[in-house]
């Protein structure tokens, strides 16, 4: 029987809540460093506004919501599902007062894009835009995406109750490097800060080849490593990197955005000298048999039309865009209305399919993920044994990802809906974006590009789009970015605080 | 208190499994590149 | 003078191949129709990347960007690229649009056979709002103002109500 709601319930998410929203104060500091390096003083007052917003909430809710009840796993998962929707709500306050975008709903789309690593962007002029807000995008992928808010709180928090693992586990991530839960997410945050670094030179070098002055090429790649590693997608040109013309850069993309793809175990125990994982892994295995088919269809596809008719460019927009869409990153080098106008409809349908899987569990990647694609594979093929052998014979499966984990009916089931939830959302959205009269393949493309957290456009998304389709793509990519479970908690809590009221 | 002397070799070594470990999967990324890149040439290839 | 303005509209109709200056938006939205055509566009200058004897010269018509390829003497002929704090040169470049030119990889980009600074850029204003950075400054009090009163409070009331029995 579920108990009904009670004040204290309340209090607990608020409370925990209080000390997350002082830290999206604190980190809005990180952009003022970088307006002051760049002269840009006009925009300050943009980010003295959304740090004082966040402290008087944050203070707000610490005080009147102040108790002393232990978290529960529907607390942690309520609250991650609120956080995630808070926390973008308060970062888009400096977006919007620095006219980044033409209103506070486009402002508030931007930085839920920007938290979920999604990348689908409805910032105006971004060629104008100043260093600070630019980096202020590009840095809520890192944050949100590329190591979790949750993460972060608790690394820089150190506590660690119950409710901190529980609120690590709202987050969707299942990962269990270390036995303390701040220990991994410090190690999380280690691994993120390893790759932005590397990501960073990578992008630099490229850049300065490319033929961009050194300071320009550090801007730019600091930042394109932030949400490459995040596998967010967002970029300082509105050309994203079909600005810089050059094939380095998309090398350096591609490296970064496949790294990102992987899982944070996989990097752990790769780092940490099981070196050999990298092949043995499933969902590394998964990832390359969708890059490569995926890649020759796409590829063959666009042969076919003429479009691409060389090797080259075959890579550099074929599989590259194949690998965009299957990490859930968004670099794009092909502009969006040639995706839409051009680019052969079975091309589209593949990268909406890749989309839609996703890259690894407990990666900063979105989709249904390749451990559960594969999990439901392997279930199908067990089946198929089944049926084929006789009623006697026992039919076991297993997978290997780090350890050797048995395919039981519980793993199976979870995989399965999950799944099923990501493919109702997925005919939601196509079927509202469809309602607004767009073609049923650029919708089937714009909402799996929303719902796994892409950033992929054929051109949909835009400042003139239709209010009603923002508000469905925010609520898919932040659907998308909690794997949708926290977010049928959240509605559950909501029918039952109607249905039972509130008690005391 | 005296600094101790950098030395290549020991950071090397104490550091080898992670060195290692981010060059694999700089290969493992190398090896996707590569596949698909022979895939496409390939392609182009034979249609022409 | 009728007769001059009928005969150059002739003219022009029947030159092959050169059409008018188009915009952004129409050279990406209808790509296919332009492939391979010669066109004019203009634009502001958003980037400019050289490369040896040639350079990428990134060019934003309301909203719509696209790269031209062109020779390097051209692109130095660019003062000021398009920033926060600047309004980028307005240039006009002719040359063949290609939706996926086969030299630079499928890219979709404009070989320019010449580039013409039309009006030259200038800086833009960004003087700081007084009254937003008012607004920003007074903000900032009343929130150090309300975490620290409320913060007090706890105090006071650990004092009278010492853990555990608040």
């Amino acid at each position: 029987m579920i108990l009904p709601l009670t004040r204290e319930d309340l209090k607990v998410i608020g409370y925990n809540m209080s000390k997350i929203v002082y830290l999206i104060g604190v980190l809005l500091f990180l952009p003022i460093i970088v307006a002051v390096i760049y002269g840009e003083f006009d925009v300050i007052p943009c980010f003295l506004v959304g740090i004082a917003i966040a402290f008087i909430f944050g203070s707000l809710l610490h005080h009147f919501l102040k108790t002393e009840k232990e978290m529960e796993l529907k607390h942690a998962l309520v609250m991650a599902a609120l956080i995630w929707l808070v926390a973008p709500l308060l970062a888009s306050v400096p977006i919007w007062l620095a006219n980044a975008t033409a209103s506070y709903l486009d402002a508030s789309f931007e930085s839920i894009s920007g938290f979920t690593g999604t990348g689908l962007t409805l910032a105006t002029d971004i060629d104008h835009l100043s260093h600070s807000i630019n980096f202020l995008r590009h840095f809520l992928q890192f944050l949100g995406d590329g190591i979790g808010i949750i993460v972060v709180s608790l690394s820089i928090l150190g506590t660690t109750e119950m409710s901190s693992v529980l609120a690590f586990k709202g987050e969707a991530k299942d990962v269990g490097i270390r036995p303390s839960i701040v220990r991994t997410s410090r190690i999380i945050i280690g691994i993120a800060v390893t790759f932005l670094l590397i990501g960073t030179i990578l992008f630099t070098a490229a850049g300065v080849y490319a033929g961009l002055d050194p300071g320009t090429a550090v801007f730019d790649g600091l930042n394109h490593s932030m949400t490459g590693y995040a596998t967010g997608g967002f970029s300082v040109r509105s050309q994203n990197l079909l600005y810089y013309h050059n094939v380095w850069i998309e090398v350096a993309a591609i490296v970064i955005m496949i790294i990102g793809a992987l899982n944070f175990n996989l990097h752990y125990a790769v780092l940490g000298g099981k070196r050999r994982e990298i092949l043995r892994n499933m969902e590394v295995r998964v990832l390359l048999l969708f890059l490569v088919v995926f890649g020759m269809f796409v590829s063959a596809n666009l042969l076919q039309l003429n479009l691409y008719s060389s090797g080259e460019a075959l890579f550099r927009k074929g599989v590259f865009h194949v690998i965009s869409a299957q990490t859930t990153t968004g670099f794009q080098t092909v502009p969006s209305s040639i995706l839409m106008f051009v680019w052969p409809v079975l091309s589209i349908l593949l990268l909406s399919i890749a989309m839609l899987i996703g890259g690894c569990a407990n990666s900063t990647s979105g989709g249904i993920k390749l451990l559960r694609v594969g999990v439901l594979f392997k279930s199908l093929v067990m089946d198929i044994k089944r049926a084929l052998l006789p009623k006697s014979a026992v039919v076991k499966g297993s997978f290997h990802h780090i350890d050797d984990v048995p395919l039981t009916d519980t793993v199976v089931k979870g995989a399965a809906v999950i799944a099923l939830s990501y493919l109702i959302l997925f005919s939601f959205g196509t079927m509202i974006t469809v309602a607004h009269g767009y073609s049923m393949e650029d919708s089937m493309f714009e909402t799996s590009s929303a719902l796994s957290n892409v950033g992929l456009s054929s051109g949909i998304t835009s400042p003139a789009m239709p209010a009603t389709l923002k508000v469905t793509y925010m609520f898919l990519m932040w659907a998308g970015k909690l794997e949708i479970i926290a977010i049928f908690v959240l509605i559950g809590f909501i029918i039952l605080a109607l249905r039972k009221g509130i008690r005391k | 208190m005296g600094l101790r002397k950098f030395s290549l070799r020991a950071f090397l070594k104490k550091n080898f499994d992670f060195i290692t470990g981010i060059l694999s999967e700089a290969g493992l990324t190398a090896v996707i590149m590569g596949v698909t890149l022979v895939i496409c040439v390939l392609l182009a290839l034979i249609s022409q | 003078m009728k007769k001059i303005s009928l005969l150059i509209a002739i003219f022009l109709l029947l030159t092959p191949g050169i059409v008018r200056a188009e915009s952004g938006r129409e050279l990406l939205e209808n790509a296919a129709g332009f492939d391979g055509k010669q066109v004019t566009y203009s634009g502001e200058v958003i980037g400019v990347l050289m490369s040896g004897d040639f350079a990428w010269v990134n060019i934003l018509d309301n909203g719509y960007p696209i790269g031209v390829w062109c020779r390097a003497t051209d692109a130095k002929k660019v003062s000021i690229i398009g920033d926060y704090k600047h309004l980028g040169d307005t240039v006009q470049v002719t040359g063949i649009f290609h939706m996926a030119c086969a030299e630079h990889g499928g890219d979709l980009d404009i070989h320019a056979d010449n580039l013409t600074v039309l009006e030259a850029g200038q800086e833009l204003d960004r003087s700081v709002n007084l009254l937003l950075a008012a607004i920003g400054v007074i903000l900032v009090v009343i929130a150090f103002l309300i975490t620290f009163h409320l913060w007090r409070l706890r105090k006071e009331k650990e004092k009278i109500f010492p853990w555990p029995f608040h």
